[in-house]
């Protein structure tokens, strides 16, 4: 996971709006992009753990009482 | 640094003390809620905690909890005091905005659980606070802090805070995702305690976060913290994340004391970017509570890169989760701040969001090793006191800069993903006069724990008597 990943502007932005069925006015999509930045550049600092085999921190109770 | 005030109005009084005059029948119900609506005409026009207040209701409930108390049938330390909600908590046939302008009109049919336990316990519910919008947030920006009316409550749960700090409630509730119970305690000089994670039901509470939320009580002491998680903690099959573990008495341990207790004191992270004046009040709280006897241990706080990070990944997917529809229907009504972190929230991949979930449980279980002969961990709530209205950002003493919000959550967040239970109390004021918070996290479902140890601390200091001076 060493590859960083694009900024999230112009055609890419566009592209990952499309993908998320989420239609946006034009105008908002400046102050979009540098907010996705951050928050994909915070999440890529977990590729610092080493995860091996840890499941995540998730669970589904199959009872019905 | 405020006042100390012997208490002579009804509104004045701690919850522990408004049940007490209430049990012996030497104050009403009434009385006691037409005392603090007077407060609230008072003083919430220029505080602004409340989005809704439950006049006819409150009386409504306070005459029936006078009736009930004169005919024998009292029901304990809750009945006919005042509690204030957040607006994320359903209220049966009362307005519930969660603070935004998509749900104005949006009237429920049903109490969540919390209410219904505090309704159960006679608590009068006196009205809805303010969040900031759908508790995604740490500014609370309809509310004002009691202390100093230009800075911030904290938040999200800021209404609730200010609610209490200005004594327009005996005691609020709170949700915390990332600190939102803890932050408005601190910043406002409350007792906040943020349960463990499946302690308290989220039933008919707006989420922000299912894996993060958690709801606790904000009050002016310890006593008051124990008494409302006597009525509100236990096991509710309809929140898939409660535990159907024991509940105890939350007050049976206040006055053991802290003698032989450990506790563990964090050589990183917690201590690592923070105002000077934080710094000096928490460190001298700790050594205070060394002075009671306790044994302090230095401990390494583990994976401290990656708690914002974890919270982060998990957090802002699992909001645009539950806002999916409502951003595409009426997007343009939320606000600005919030409908962009929930349309970064649309692009982010399901592969990351689960790494943050597998981070959790890396970070649990370094928790659980740290832990090894500690019963609580100290440290600040927060790294700065309450910011002023409108600033965005902290500077640190080497020149650093980090934002607000990046800055309350930072110090929070553990709670959040560890689940462990965590209690701010007051620990001193600034010298602008702002109130400083310890942060006391214990050990899963050992809340009589960080009580007993706030209670210890609250006994030994004259913090949480002293009261804002400028709302009277």
């Amino acid at each position: 996971m060493s590859r960083l990943r694009p900024s999230c502007s112009g055609a890419t932005l566009d592209e990952l709006l499309r993908v998320a069925r989420l239609e946006l006015d034009p105008e908002r999509l400046p102050g979009l992009g540098p907010v996705v930045d951050q928050i994909y550049g915070l999440v890529d600092q977990l590729d610092a753990a080493d995860l091996g085999d840890v499941p995540p921190a998730t669970a589904f109770d199959a009872r019905w009482e | 640094m405020g006042e100390k005030v012997n208490a002579v109005e009804p509104y004045e009084l701690s919850l522990h003390e408004a049940a007490e005059q209430i049990r012996e029948k030497k104050l009403s119900p009434v009385e006691l809620t037409e005392s603090v609506l007077g407060r609230i005409k008072a003083v919430d026009e220029r505080v602004g905690a409340f989005v809704t207040v439950m006049q006819d209701q409150a009386v409504r409930a306070a005459r029936t909890a006078e009736k009930e108390i004169a005919d024998g049938a009292y029901r304990g330390p809750l009945h006919g005091v005042c509690i204030a909600v957040k607006d994320l908590l359903d209220t049966a046939g009362v307005l519930t905005t969660s603070s935004s302008r998509t749900r104005a009109d949006h009237v429920p049919d049903t109490d969540a659980a919390v209410v219904e336990h505090l309704e159960a316990a006679g608590a009068v519910i006196i009205g809805k606070t303010h969040t900031h919008e759908f508790a995604y947030g740490v500014i609370t920006p309809t509310t004002r802090n009691p202390w100093n009316l230009d800075h911030i409550p904290g938040g999200s749960s800021g209404g609730s805070g200010a609610a209490v700090a200005a004594r327009m409630c005996q005691g609020a509730i709170g949700s915390d995702t990332g600190g939102s119970v803890r932050i408005p305690s601190a910043v406002c000089g409350t007792v906040g305690l943020k349960p463990t994670y499946g302690r308290v039901s989220r039933r008919g509470t707006t989420s922000l976060s299912w894996s993060l939320d958690h709801l606790g009580p904000l009050t002016n002491s310890v006593h008051d913290a124990a008494l409302m998680m006597d009525a509100i903690a236990g096991y509710d099959r309809a929140d898939p994340a409660t535990r159907d573990v024991p509940v105890p008495r939350h007050t049976e341990q206040l006055t053991a004391g802290v003698e032989n207790l450990v506790f563990g004191v964090p050589r990183n992270y917690f201590f690592d970017q923070l105002d000077p004046e934080v710094e000096s009040a928490v460190r001298a709280a700790i050594e205070q509570l060394a002075g009671l006897g306790a044994e302090l241990r230095e401990v390494e706080i583990p994976y401290p890169d990656l708690y914002m990070p974890a919270e982060f990944g998990i957090l802002v997917p699992e909001a645009s989760a539950y806002h999916q529809e409502a951003l595409r229907k009426v997007g343009d009504l939320y606000e600005d701040d919030v409908r962009v972190l929930l349309e970064v929230g649309e692009l982010m991949l399901a592969t990351d969001y689960i790494k943050a979930q597998r981070m959790r449980t890396l970070i649990q279980q370094g928790w659980r090793d740290m832990f090894d002969g500690l019963d609580a961990v100290l440290a600040p709530t927060l790294p700065a006191v309450a910011a002023r209205v409108g600033e965005l950002a902290f500077t640190w003493p080497d020149g650093e800069e980090e934002p607000v919000i990046n800055s309350y959550v930072r110090t929070s967040a553990p709670g959040n993903l560890t689940g462990l239970p965590a209690l701010s109390v007051p620990c001193g004021f600034s010298a602008g006069g702002m109130p400083i918070g310890l942060q006391i996290i214990g050990r899963p479902f050992a809340e009589p724990t960080v009580l007993r140890v706030g209670a210890a601390y609250e006994a030994a200091t004259d913090w949480s008597d002293r009261r804002p001076a400028g709302l009277s």
